[in-house]
């Protein structure tokens, strides 16, 4: 499973479950849209931080690297590089 | 895995717990009824580097690590009968944390210093009047205005409101209907024209800390005084809150330690029907609860602490160490009056100013029933 898949399915599993059949693509607005709420980011950071072990900066943290599938795959993949 | 402190921690802690009993508790009985926060006092804790310890050394500050920092914290309200100062200086660590965190250098060399020194005080304004722990229903907002952002709003409850100079608010940025992406942060200073604060609202306990309303009005700020980014203001605040809970946390076990050994020295010396009170059952036990409480009280600090050390989040640890810590403040001082019996219901014997005190403690910083929402939420339900 690659990074947005990994990413997709915890979103879907754990951030939106329980509220029906969401279809969500690598562009899908997560913030505006609710699915990312305040908690819910705390939620997804605490995954990305563990699954992928990464260490998000002060200064990573900010609503466009979160706010789709794509965003988080961008800044996973800065993380990597750096 | 060490429990143990290093003999450094200890020697800092000894030292801080001597300080605190010689130096911040004469008068506390007056300030206490009059509403008072000393001064005198505050410059002292900040000469002993209270207000840096976490701080790098670059800006005044003691480079301690947060394990230390808490380490501290406990000493001081242990040995400090003015919890009410201790949780002044909690927030002005908070606030100082943000920018150093989030801020830019040179918002960092400029504000850290006088923070460090205790020569500012810092307040955090988040709380309004319909907005408490529902941070995304705040009203207070920083429209662009040529040069920066033109700020109008009111805020509630503020620690150190009535004494800041410098102000860390919290303020809609954006249109978007999710607050979440419209906060930002500005360093508000107290010259700056269109800001007042009102005066210290009278509270049933912690009377030493002053907190009141702030205004904003058309208050214009330059772009340069927003701390991070703009839309970055709810990870600022998620950020600085796991820290305010661990560091409030350990200021709530120094006082239930503080207060435990009281009462078992007590327990050990009253004498009724021709034993110590300690040696009936209905006594030891609470004394045991509290003992309970106190040790993994202990734990649960150490731990978040140990994890934001390491980089690692501490969201539901945090919680779990305001909530528990919170809540066993409120037991262990309503049990020690109750052990004390009349004489603890005295003022003389300062255990109401402790009950009294505690009340606040399961409200600030997200009151207990946030912190099982923000668990239950990161729990996999």
């Amino acid at each position: 499973m690659n990074t947005s898949e990994e990413v997709r399915q915890f979103i879907l599993s754990e951030l939106i479950n329980g509220t029906g059949s969401v279809d969500i693509d690598d562009e899908t607005e997560l913030i505006e849209s609710g699915i990312i709420d305040s908690l819910g980011i705390m939620k997804l950071l605490t995954f990305i931080e563990t699954k992928f072990a990464a260490k998000i900066d002060e200064s990573e943290l900010m609503p466009e690297n979160f706010h789709s599938i794509d965003a988080i795959r961008a800044l996973l993949n800065r993380l990597n590089n750096n | 895995m060490d429990f143990k402190t290093t003999n450094e921690q200890d020697l800092l802690a000894n030292n801080i717990i001597k300080f605190a009993r010689n130096e911040l508790n004469e008068g506390i009985e007056q300030r206490d009824a009059n509403s008072e926060f000393n001064r005198r006092e505050w410059h002292k804790c900040a000469e002993i580097g209270i207000c840096g310890l976490t701080f790098p050394e670059e800006y005044g500050g003691g480079n301690a690590d947060l394990s230390t920092t808490v380490n501290c914290i406990r000493a001081l309200s242990y040995g400090c009968q003015d919890t009410g100062l201790v949780l002044a200086l909690i927030t002005q660590i908070c606030c100082g944390l943000q920018l150093h965190l989030f801020g830019k250098d040179n918002q960092k060399e400029k504000y850290l210093p006088p923070i460090i020194s205790g020569e500012k005080i810092a307040a955090q304004a988040i709380s309004e009047s319909d907005a408490g722990s529902d941070v995304g229903s705040m009203r207070t907002t920083a429209i662009p205005h040529p040069n920066g952002y033109r700020l109008n709003g009111t805020k509630m409850y503020i620690t150190n409101g009535p004494i800041a100079d410098i102000v860390l608010v919290i303020a809609k940025t954006g249109q978007s209907q999710m607050a979440f992406r419209n906060l930002s942060c500005f360093i508000v200073t107290k010259e700056t024209s269109g800001f007042s604060s009102e005066t210290n609202l009278e509270k049933m306990g912690l009377r030493t800390m002053q907190n009141s309303g702030l205004i904003f009005e058309n208050c214009d700020i330059p772009a340069e005084q927003i701390v991070g980014n703009e839309g970055q203001g709810m990870f600022i605040f998620n950020e600085m809150i796991e820290w305010e809970r661990i560091l409030m946390a350990a200021c709530y076990l120094g006082v239930m330690q503080r207060i435990y050994e009281t009462t078992v020295n007590y327990a050990k010396t009253r004498n009724q029907f021709g034993k110590p009170i300690g040696q009936f059952q209905a006594v030891s036990s609470k004394i045991a609860d509290m003992r309970i409480k106190i040790e993994l009280g202990k734990l649960i600090i150490d731990k978040a602490a140990w994890q934001k050390d390491q980089k690692i989040r501490s969201t539901v640890e945090s919680s779990i160490a305001k909530v528990f810590l919170s809540e066993s403040l409120k037991k262990i001082c309503a049990d020690a009056l109750q052990i004390h019996g009349a004489y603890g219901y005295m003022k003389e014997a300062g255990i109401e100013r402790d009950v009294r005190n505690s009340f606040a403690a399961t409200i600030s910083s997200g009151a207990s029933e946030i912190q099982r929402n923000i668990i239950a939420k990161l729990s996999n339900l």
